[in-house]
């Protein structure tokens, strides 16, 4: 199946009201995301977009938050869900990459032992089973596929190395819809281009869709198919990030935009609002 | 270089209290009734107690009680403070606030009445080795307090990591959460807790003999060596009597030196 044919179906159908302490955070966020597709939710920083990622995984709870709503994933409705059918859909059909690579690792286990942890949550076969599925999963991800690697600890990989080891855990079991919660805002800037290529390759060869929560309008245009821009706990814009530079409806939008860094004297501003970077090098990874 | 001396001296006590059967000259009960209170000679080198008993084998023997079940003591209140603590912290709520109420009342009971009242609750004629079992389960059972706070502080600091978080959006179970992610982190801690509670076990056991609630004769302990003390018109002349005091404070204070800087709680 390529990927024109997988988007053709909703994988995931949002209309979502959360609050902590009777403070809305989110208003009634309406949006979907098709099988593979990669949508970008773009909006600055205490705008709710962290809040949304675990709204998903109905773990708000745990930040003393509470969502009401509907989250229909393949039409279930995981808001109806008992906590250990919630479980079950956790790691397994949704996958989470968090923002700090380093501090989403625990520090006194080895990378291999939180693999396996994460491993065990779903599957029950053979050792041998899971150590080859660790090591594809590594290579997935551009890191090398060996036994000396899964023995590190957190602390003896790079930020880049160790966010790499967190998005093959989030794919592990191949998960249909894969949040990334501003996975690249801790990254320097090659290392964040490198890792953004990975995520487009993993939706292309996994068809795993991927909800894309940033800050970074100018990154994520680079592999969404749709950018939802998120201001004030609303969504006010979803469209192609072409249509979203070229033709913003919103005021936000357009302040987004404008605030760009440029560099003076390479480019004029109007020029920039209408160009969209694509990274050649991300997109020529595989 | 400490570290290395105190961990060989505690070494060297350690094994020669073990092998008291061999290396003592008379077992702990042995009395040379035409000796007693003698002083030093070659054949008694700390001299013989009012009963005729040889100090220096007495002593042998009590190190090894002392020594042995101080361990034993502190890994039990280490486990309790183990459970309690950590199953608080990481559940939290009002969980955690019940059991961090019962931990302050516990760490605000006035601890030498508290042991000298349990222990005078329990029967005191009893037969040395139960003496022995009640003295450092006692010490164990009622050890855990402070232990706990520091542990529930790790936990609770664990569980709300991004790592947790993680692990929890991956789909492990709340009982392996704890096991297997939150316990490794707690070991460091536990393992100092483990460690300070050991000397603290230790002067406990000695206070509690001095008092006469400690092991029961004719079983020694450093508690019931310590008792010998009391006799203040022989000190002056029997300087050996302090003997059995050097010990057990060269002891306690190895303990102290062994433990790592950096695995002391904060």
């Amino acid at each position: 199946m390529n990927r024109e044919q997988l988007m053709s179906e909703t994988l995931l159908s949002i209309s979502l009201s959360a609050e902590y302490a009777k403070k809305s955070v989110l208003r009634n966020i309406t949006f979907h995301i098709e099988r593979g597709e990669i949508l970008g939710l773009v909006g600055q920083s205490g705008c709710g977009k962290s809040t949304l990622a675990l709204a998903i995984l109905r773990l708000l709870h745990l930040k003393g938050g509470r969502a009401v709503g509907i989250i229909q994933l393949n039409g279930l409705d995981l808001m109806s869900l008992s906590e250990r059918q919630m479980r079950s859909i956790r790691g397994k059909e949704i996958g989470l990459v968090l923002q700090s690579p380093l501090s989403s690792l625990n520090p006194v286990l080895r990378i291999g032992t939180q693999l396996v942890e994460a491993w065990d949550a779903h599957r029950s076969g053979s050792r041998q089973e899971c150590r080859n599925a660790l090591l594809e999963s590594l290579a997935n991800v551009s890191l090398p596929a060996e036994e000396e690697f899964l023995r590190r600890y957190p602390a003896q990989l790079s930020v880049g190395q160790a966010q790499r080891v967190l998005i093959a855990m989030g794919v592990l079991h191949r998960p249909t819809l894969l949040i990334a919660d501003e996975p690249t805002s801790a990254l320097d800037v090659i290392t964040q281009a490198e890792v953004l290529g990975l995520f487009r390759n993993l939706s292309k060869q996994m068809g795993v869709a991927i909800l894309y929560i940033t800050h970074d309008l100018l990154s994520v245009s680079t592999i969404a198919d749709r950018i939802a821009v998120m201001h004030k706990g609303e969504i006010v814009e979803c469209r192609e990030p072409q249509a979203i530079f070229t033709d913003p409806q919103h005021a936000y939008t357009r302040n987004l935009i404008a605030a760009l860094p440029s560099v003076p004297g390479l480019l004029p501003t109007r020029e920039r609002t209408y160009h969209i970077p694509v990274k050649s090098h991300a997109a020529g990874r595989s | 270089m400490a570290r290395a001396l105190a961990l060989a001296f505690l070494l060297v006590i350690g094994s020669a209290s073990l092998l008291a059967n061999l290396l003592a000259p008379a077992t702990y009960a042995e009395q040379f009734r035409e000796l007693p209170n003698a002083p030093p000679s070659s054949r008694h080198w700390l001299g013989t107690d009012d009963l005729g008993r040889d100090r220096f084998s007495r002593l042998l023997y009590g190190t090894r009680v002392s020594l042995l079940l101080a361990p034993v003591a502190a890994l039990s209140s280490t486990i309790l403070a183990a459970l309690i603590g950590g199953v608080a912290g990481y559940l939290g709520g009002r969980i955690e606030t019940a059991a961090m109420w019962i931990t302050d009342l516990f760490l605000s009971l006035p601890w030498l009445f508290l042991l000298v009242a349990v222990r005078a609750l329990l029967p005191l004629n009893v037969s040395p080795q139960v003496s022995v079992i009640i003295t450092f389960g006692m010490l164990g059972v009622l050890g855990w307090a402070g232990a706990a706070r520091v542990v529930c502080a790790t936990s609770r600091s664990a569980r709300d990591s991004d790592f947790i978080l993680l692990a929890r959006a991956s789909g492990v179970k709340p009982a392996r959460l704890f096991a297997r992610h939150i316990v490794p982190n707690l070991t460091p801690a536990l393992f100092a807790q483990f460690w300070i509670s050991i000397p603290v076990f230790i002067l406990a056991e000695a206070n509690l003999g001095v008092l006469g609630l400690g092991v029961a004769e004719p079983l020694p302990s450093w508690g019931s060596l310590l008792r010998e003390l009391e006799n203040y018109s022989a000190i002056g002349s029997q300087p050996w009597l302090f003997v059995p005091l050097l010990l057990l404070v060269a002891v306690v204070s190895c303990f102290q030196l062994v433990l790592p800087k950096a695995e002391l709680p904060a």
